[in-house]
């Protein structure tokens, strides 16, 4: 007797239906609701858009605005530096260093995400050490708590090593003698980073985007350490309308629209990187069509 | 001269690779440094003191917290891993059309910015609890299990799978051919196979409840508190040096968790990517 496959999986099927995806449901009805008088959270007795409308209001607008500029310029710049680091590990560190350096990277992503934050704080507090000494060497004191690009530094730092483990392991992947055969081909060394080891890594470079844009877009951690009020981020604002402002219907709207920009965001990001390389894809078409 | 310049830019890999971890660590030296700050700000140095650390055992409030959160900790590894371990066999032995639409739903629960988990937990477990009147939906403790369990199921269950996929479906298959019925081959080949791959799991679901703040922040009930959120609401009541030193001691409890991790899976023949494939969470 062979029973179904997924019975199994029935308990962990049950748990995630009650607690996640239901859960998620239930704030999709709040968002179409609104609340009522000073006491009610929500109310869903007249259904309407109208929250969504609220949502994009100028002064909610703009922390919107700010968290997709932090969102994009976050995950460019984690891409950015984390890059040449993943690429150092993986082709020119001797392999039985890897495994330290792998552990090293873990460090800090397996640290209290809050904790490692308030750590930003106080390297960056006008009382601080670095503070202190640019006082020292003649500059003012550090004005950098509490602003947006305290914010980007903070989100930098956080999902970097979220970046920098995908890409580990696609350039991982690449075999050195890949490398080596188009250099013996007579590729120089940028043409074959450009035209070898950087589209092998691709599927690295696309999970490393994903894994730091989603989570940073929706981040409330660091902009509550960090930003202050120069710096709200969405998540902020889904916080307090649930735990202040106590009107669940427009929170729930906002949390709705913030998925929806994330994913129309990463939608956009794959068209364009499309119609970016689709010129070196036709080119490298060709060039087999003669061979 | 290639040669030259390929040991230029093989120097500038290297400072970069340095220098971003120096940056890494950066905070995570300053918290570890600021716990033994004898001021009474956390921004501000004083000078040095192992007071902080007496806040643990003196301040109640912050001796509540940290039991909580070891509480939520180890109950929720236990509910992650268990349900993990056995989607994971499911996953790996049984794959099917189920199987997609189950794993679609983890990758669901694992992209889903915290926040949105958050916020729609809460008024979930305000619904179960007063309007369906369910009251152990009310009880503190069985609020942060069940948010913090979310993510950590998905984690187990790819860990689980991975391993044992990576396994021959024989060794059941001959235990089957041998006659024992399928409850004996679950409890003695299957088993022993994954256990490698929960034991990991569980103890990355302990640390990632340790470390969770967004969810707990707002599922938490007063009178149970978990460690991150009574920091976070420290942030707004002024950091003192206390706070950095239970943090040191958290970090060292999570870091020697993740030890263990990699010591059970480097025993049971995974090379050191996939370790860190798996401590990235899958």
């Amino acid at each position: 007797m062979r029973r179904p496959g997924w019975l199994l999986a029935v308990p962990a099927w049950v748990w995630l239906l009650v607690f996640f995806v239901a859960p998620v449901l239930q704030v999709l009805w709040f968002s179409f609701g609104y609340k009522p008088g000073i006491f009610g959270t929500h109310a869903n007795d007249v259904l309407s858009f109208d929250r969504y409308a609220e949502a994009v209001t100028p002064t909610f607008f703009a922390t919107f605005q700010n968290t997709l500029w932090v969102g994009i310029a976050g995950t460019l710049l984690c891409l950015v530096i984390a890059l040449p680091v993943a690429y150092w590990m993986a082709a020119k560190v001797p392999a039985r260093h890897r495994g330290v350096l792998l552990a090293l990277v873990l460090v800090p992503y397996w640290t209290n995400f809050l904790i490692r934050t308030i750590g930003w704080q106080i390297i960056l507090s006008p009382e601080g050490a670095l503070s202190h000494l640019g006082q020292a060497l003649g500059f003012g004191p550090l004005d950098l708590l509490y602003t947006r690009p305290a914010v980007l530094l903070g989100v930098v730092y956080n999902y970097l090593p979220l970046m920098i483990l995908p890409l580990y392991v696609a350039f991982d992947r690449v075999d050195p003698a890949l490398r080596e055969a188009s250099k013996d081909l007579g590729a120089d060394r940028l043409r074959t980073l450009f035209g070898v080891t950087l589209p092998l890594a691709q599927p690295g470079i696309i999970a490393g985007i994903v894994l730091v844009f989603i989570p940073l877009m929706g981040d409330y951690i660091t902009p509550t350490v960090l930003g202050g009020a120069r710096g709200m981020m969405v998540g902020q604002l889904v916080a307090s309308q649930f735990q202040t402002a106590q009107n669940w219907a427009l929170g729930a709207a906002m949390a709705v629209l913030l998925i929806l920009v994330i994913a129309a965001t990463l939608g956009i990001a794959a068209l364009l990187a499309w119609l970016v390389t689709l010129p070196f894809r036709a080119r490298r078409r060709l060039r087999l069509g003669e061979a | 001269m290639g040669t030259r310049r390929r040991a230029a830019s093989d120097v500038a890999l290297t400072v970069w690779g340095v220098v971003v971890f120096a940056f890494l660590f950066a905070p995570i030296i300053v918290v570890v440094i600021s716990s033994f700050n004898s001021g009474r700000l956390l921004v501000a140095w004083q000078g040095f003191s192992l007071e902080p650390f007496a806040a643990l055992v003196s301040k109640p409030a912050i001796r509540d917290s940290v039991i909580v959160s070891l509480q939520t900790g180890a109950i929720s590894a236990v509910v992650a891993s268990l349900l993990g371990m056995l989607a994971g066999i499911a996953l790996a032995r049984r794959p099917g059309r189920w199987a997609a639409w189950f794993i679609g739903l983890l990758l669901l629960v694992s992209v889903t910015p915290e926040i949105v988990d958050a916020v729609a937990l809460l008024p979930w477990l305000v619904f179960l609890g007063q309007d369906l009147g369910m009251p152990v939906f009310s009880d503190g403790i069985v609020r942060l299990v069940i948010g913090h369990s979310l993510f950590s199921t998905a984690v187990v269950s790819y860990i689980v799978r991975a391993r044992l996929i990576g396994l021959d479906a024989r060794l059941e298959e001959a235990s089957a051919d041998l006659y024992a019925p399928p409850a004996r081959t679950f409890l003695r080949i299957t088993l022993p196979l994954v256990a490698p791959a929960v034991l990991a799991g569980a103890l990355l679901s302990f640390t990632l409840s340790l470390d969770n703040t967004v969810i707990a922040a707002f599922v938490q009930v007063s009178g149970s508190t978990p460690w991150p959120v009574y920091v976070l609401s420290a942030l707004r009541s002024g950091l003192r040096p206390e706070i950095a030193a239970v943090s040191t001691i958290m970090l060292i409890l999570s870091l020697g968790a993740l030890a263990v991790v990699w010591l059970v899976l480097r025993r049971s023949g995974d090379a050191s990517n996939q370790i860190a494939r798996t401590l990235a969470g899958g």
